[in-house]
């Protein structure tokens, strides 16, 4: 999987981790219900405090391919600027894939945990 | 990526990702608006908002490349590629992709245009609506025996039956159209008004028949077929207007057919049947008569009913009419005789043979083709292509091929049709469209992708099998001993198919040669033949009639290079149609006879010879003693039912047709010769009794000419139409054949499917040939290294020569073997198709098997002779 677009321009900010677009996207589905693409990604930014520097539009692609992995589903809905735009939701398959996502992310950083601790 | 991204930005083009661009595009476009308000709610102005939104919204255009690249690659995608892939792979091999596309366009081609004849003749129901009701009627006399109506008994059941919605009788009928380019004989129909009605057919322009027309008073009207129209009246749109003179006699022109079917159909006007005095009291048989069952009416019922009104009509009838019942059959079981189907069916099994030896072959290349990219294979496996993956590239490969062959083959089966059309229209009912109609196309669809299948998957899943890591170590040496096997199984297929349809061709070859040396009893050389209608308005008289024939017979015989000429009312070898009874001692002795007229030149020309008393002379016309001449089956007949053994000069009691009349009556006559029997039943038939009676005493309308030249048949032409036009300028000629023509139309019946069979065995021989061809020269490849050792090694020339011919002989035996299996398991088929020769004729096997044998020698001797010149050396240092 390829990094997500980042801003280059704001490197004091952190970039999205590696992978962890998915995992940011099904986990605000589950926490949120329903949402739109922009709301999506406001809602990653507010969650991260505006420390996480995401190109909003990236979260598009990655969309596309947790629909076709069958992990959310999308309806037609209308905006709050009234215009027809795309719901997303977490299917079931979606939330098996967010324990397996949260899992593997735990089992990683765990890992990667141990060995900055200093030694005892 | 860049492929996918080529191939995603094809699809947009196509259309069928424009829909999920567009979701994007309003999605994107909504974000925007959605940050914009959050910006203008911060606070910001409106130019502002709009350059934060967009500026969080990060590249749009690359964006979108991702979105793209991110939407799974479907298997409609993986397909285009393998397919673009494919493709691409044939341009790199040119030369194989041109010798898989051509041996594929024979095989679907002959295929597909043999599938659309069987379509049209067996599959397709008749062009007309609710076609089942529509049967053909007859009277049946004998068990077994069927015959045309007489006009009373047609009326009586028209009137009192009830199971009919219409019913019609007809009668064929020529008549002469003066065109600019002087007179042509027209063939026709005289029909009851409720002809169409029974085919439901509607003209074109103008209308058809109605009730009344066929009434005596009514004006003559005449309805014309879409190609008469065409053809004489320019396709005239005021054709109705039009006043048309059949025999001299104005016809108003009522309508004219849609094209299609009645065009195929030889009928080029029809007229109404208006019955004569003497007709409507007549028992002469002779209406042929259709009807459109009531729905719901079956067959059975039918015929019971009619046979009831049958029963009814027969009591005023003559005493050898009495016995009588009723035949009905649908117009589909007419149409298509058994005969038919089976030649068509054992074509089309024919074709399917040479279809499964060009998959065969075409199986055969795609192995040697897949042995040499292995290498290529290798590759892709190893960077992770699965082996299905593999299979299904390889598939798509063959699929290409296939499409292309498929294509190659409709163009073909196209062009075939084309060529065959007058054979076709000749030979199959006029009900019949041959073309390629849509499923016909379907059909061809699915041949070339089931010939992909088949002949695909083996080398795919061959060439996907096996260590392929091991072939990249190896190179091109990799060649299994398996691999050459399953290649061999199928040269030998393709030998044992190619002999059952090369046995198959010569079994009914020698079938035709036998119907060929039939003896017919008459001279075939040199002799022509021709037909023409007298007008009847014109020669109303007997006498008229007579004087016609004398002065034709004169003029014809005083030309340039005539031998002879004789004039019959049917052709020699024909089937005499005219049935009369002889009554040699009174009614109880009825003896039916054939009845045929003929003039004193036709036992000469013909060289018929008379066996006792005399033939028919110039001196038998009208006014003399009335003669007849009989066949030699008649006199062996007349001994056995009446005991008269020395038959010439006595005098029987003849039933026979007026002239022009139509109405029978009983003749004396004095039996003035007999003569060696002519042939006139089918093949395999014993011959009928044919009564000879002299044209001057009992003229007819129609007759045909036989003339007999000393050279150039054709020369003699121009003189015979000169001849009738200084007599008559308004009588037309017609139907010109040769004795020849008229032998085989005749008589090759059953062993129609012959040349046709012939055709495809050749092709099945080349295919099969050019099979093991291939297998014999890549065997030989393979093998360099090891018959370079041999040679190094002492072998000779001769060694090398005999081990590889030795190789493609036993695959050729081996095929034989099995292809005589074939023959024998098959004999039940041909013996339905043979004439006097066993399915199983030792001759015929023989000679098919040494030239099988002789093909299998050929097609290996090339790669042996090459094989025997390898240079060890070279083929050492090479394979090192």
């Amino acid at each position: 999987m390829k990094p997500s677009k980042i801003d280059m321009s704001k490197q004091q900010q952190e970039e999205v981790p590696y992978g962890t677009l998915d995992l940011l996207i099904l986990k605000t589905l589950e926490s949120m219900g329903k949402l739109h693409g922009y709301a999506i990604a406001r809602r990653i930014e507010q969650v991260s405090g505006d420390s996480l520097q995401l190109s909003q539009g990236s979260i598009y692609p990655a969309l596309i391919r947790l629909e076709q992995e069958g992990w959310i589903s999308t309806d037609w809905g209308i905006s709050e600027t009234n215009r027809k735009v795309k719901f997303y939701s977490l299917t079931k398959a979606g939330r098996k894939q967010l324990l397996i996502e949260v899992a593997n992310w735990e089992k990683s950083t765990a890992l990667v945990a141990r060995f900055l601790e200093p030694s005892t | 990526m860049s492929v996918r991204r080529a191939l995603a930005r094809l699809f947009a083009i196509a259309g069928g990702r424009t829909r999920l661009d567009r979701e994007l595009e309003s999605e994107v476009r909504a974000h925007l608006e959605l940050a914009e308000a959050d910006a203008l709610a911060r606070g910001l102005s409106g130019e502002e908002a709009r350059r934060e939104a967009r500026r969080k919204f990060g590249g749009i255009e690359q964006m979108k490349e991702m979105h793209r690249d991110r939407r799974g690659v479907s298997w409609i995608e993986t397909l285009i590629r393998d397919f673009r892939h494919g493709l691409a792979s044939l341009r790199r091999a040119p030369g194989f992709s041109v010798i898989v596309v051509a041996v594929l366009a024979l095989g679907i081609g002959g295929t597909v245009a043999m599938f659309s004849v069987v379509d049209a003749v067996l599959l397709r129901p008749l062009p007309f609506p609710e076609a089942g009701r529509i049967v053909r009627i007859w009277e049946a006399p004998r068990p077994g025996a069927v015959n045309a109506t007489a006009a009373p008994q047609f009326l009586a059941w028209k009137r009192l039956s009830s199971d009919f919605e219409a019913m019609s009788a007809e009668q064929q009928v020529s008549a002469t159209l003066n065109d600019s380019d002087g007179p042509v004989r027209l063939a026709g129909k005289e029909v009851s008004a409720a002809y169409f009605q029974v085919f439901r057919t509607a003209a074109q322009i103008g209308r058809t028949f109605t009730s009344g027309e066929d009434q005596p008073g009514s004006a003559p009207a005449v309805v014309l077929s879409n190609a008469t129209w065409q053809t004489y009246f320019g396709s005239d749109p005021r054709i109705l207007e039009r006043n048309v003179r059949l025999d001299g006699i104005p016809c108003q022109v009522i309508g004219v057919l849609p094209a299609g079917v009645f065009d195929r159909d030889q009928t080029e006007f029809w007229k109404p049947l208006v019955f004569t005095p003497a007709q409507l009291s007549s028992q002469t048989h002779w209406l042929t008569v259709y009807g459109r069952l009531r729905a719901g009416v079956t067959l059975a019922q039918a015929r019971e009913r009619l046979e009831a009104i049958y029963a009814a009509t027969l009591e005023t009838a003559p005493l050898e009419e009495r016995k009588g019942a009723i035949a009905i059959a649908p117009l589909a079981q007419l149409l298509v005789g058994g005969s038919l189907e089976r030649s068509i069916l054992v074509a089309f099994g024919a074709v399917s043979l040479v279809l499964l030896i060009a998959c065969a072959n075409v199986a055969n290349l795609l192995f040697a083709q897949g042995a040499t990219r292995r290498t290529e294979l290798a590759v892709r496996a190893a960077l992770g292509a699965g082996r299905g993956r593999l299979v299904a590239q390889l598939l798509t490969e063959s699929l290409a091929l296939c499409i292309l062959g498929g294509a190659a083959g409709v163009g073909c089966a196209y062009l075939l049709l084309h060529l065959a059309a007058p054979w076709l229209a000749q030979s199959l009912p006029f009900t019949a469209e041959v073309a390629l109609h849509p499923r016909v196309l379907g059909f061809a669809a699915a041949i070339a992708l089931a010939v992909a299948l088949l002949a695909g998957l083996f080398p795919a899943l061959e060439a996907s099998f096996g260590n392929l890591a091991d072939s990249l170590k190896r190179s091109e040496r990799g060649s299994s001993a398996r691999h050459i096997r399953v290649r061999r199984a199928v040269v030998i297929g393709e030998v044992a198919l190619s002999l059952v349809l090369v046995a198959g061709a010569l079994l009914l070859a020698k079938s035709l040669w036998k119907l060929q040396q039939l003896n017919t009893g008459v001279r075939i050389d040199n002799v022509i033949t021709m037909s023409l209608d007298l007008p009847e308005s014109a020669y109303s008289i007997p006498r008229k009639a007579a004087y016609f024939y004398d002065a034709v017979a004169e003029r014809i015989r005083a030309a340039p290079g005539v031998a002879n000429m004789g004039i019959a009312t049917q052709l020699p070898l024909r089937w005499i149609g005219n049935g009369e009874a002889m009554l040699p001692g009174g009614i109880a002795k009825l003896v039916r006879v054939r009845f045929k007229r003929v003039d004193p030149g036709y036992f000469r020309t013909l060289d018929i010879p008379v066996l006792a008393g005399r033939g028919i002379t110039d001196q038998d016309r009208e006014g003399a003693a009335r003669v007849i001449v009989i066949n030699q089956t008649l006199a062996a007949r007349l001994a056995e039912a009446v005991g008269m053994k020395d038959p010439v000069g006595k005098r029987v009691r003849l039933s026979s047709v007026n002239y022009a009349a139509q109405t029978p009556m009983m003749l004396d006559v004095e039996i003035a010769g007999i003569i060696r029997s002519e042939r006139t039943a089918a093949p395999g038939d014993p011959d009928p009794a044919v009564v000879y009676v002299p044209l001057a005493q009992s003229p007819s309308f129609h007759i045909n000419l036989l003339v007999r030249t000393r050279q150039e048949k054709a020369a003699i032409l121009p003189a015979v139409r000169d001849a009738i036009r200084r007599i008559d300028p308004n009588v037309a000629l017609a139907d010109i054949a040769t004795m020849r023509q008229v032998r085989d139309r005749t008589l090759s019946g059953a062993s129609r499917p012959a040349w046709l069979i012939g055709a495809f065995a050749v092709l099945a021989v080349l295919l099969a040939a050019i099979g093991l061809y291939g297998v014999a020269s890549y065997s030989a490849t393979q093998q360099r290294r090891d018959i370079g050792i041999r040679i190094a090694l002492g072998a000779r020339r001769e060694d090398v020569l005999a081990y590889v011919l030795g190789g493609a002989l036993a695959m050729t035996a081996a095929g034989l073997v099995f292809g005589l299996l074939g023959v024998l398991a098959l004999t039940r088929v041909m013996r339905s198709l043979l004439f006097e020769v066993s399915p199983l004729d030792p001759l015929a096997l023989a000679v098919a098997c040494v030239a099988l044998a002789a093909i299998g020698m050929a097609a290996g001797f090339l790669p042996a002779h090459r094989a025997s010149r390898i240079d060890p050396l070279v083929t050492l240092r090479d394979a090192g």
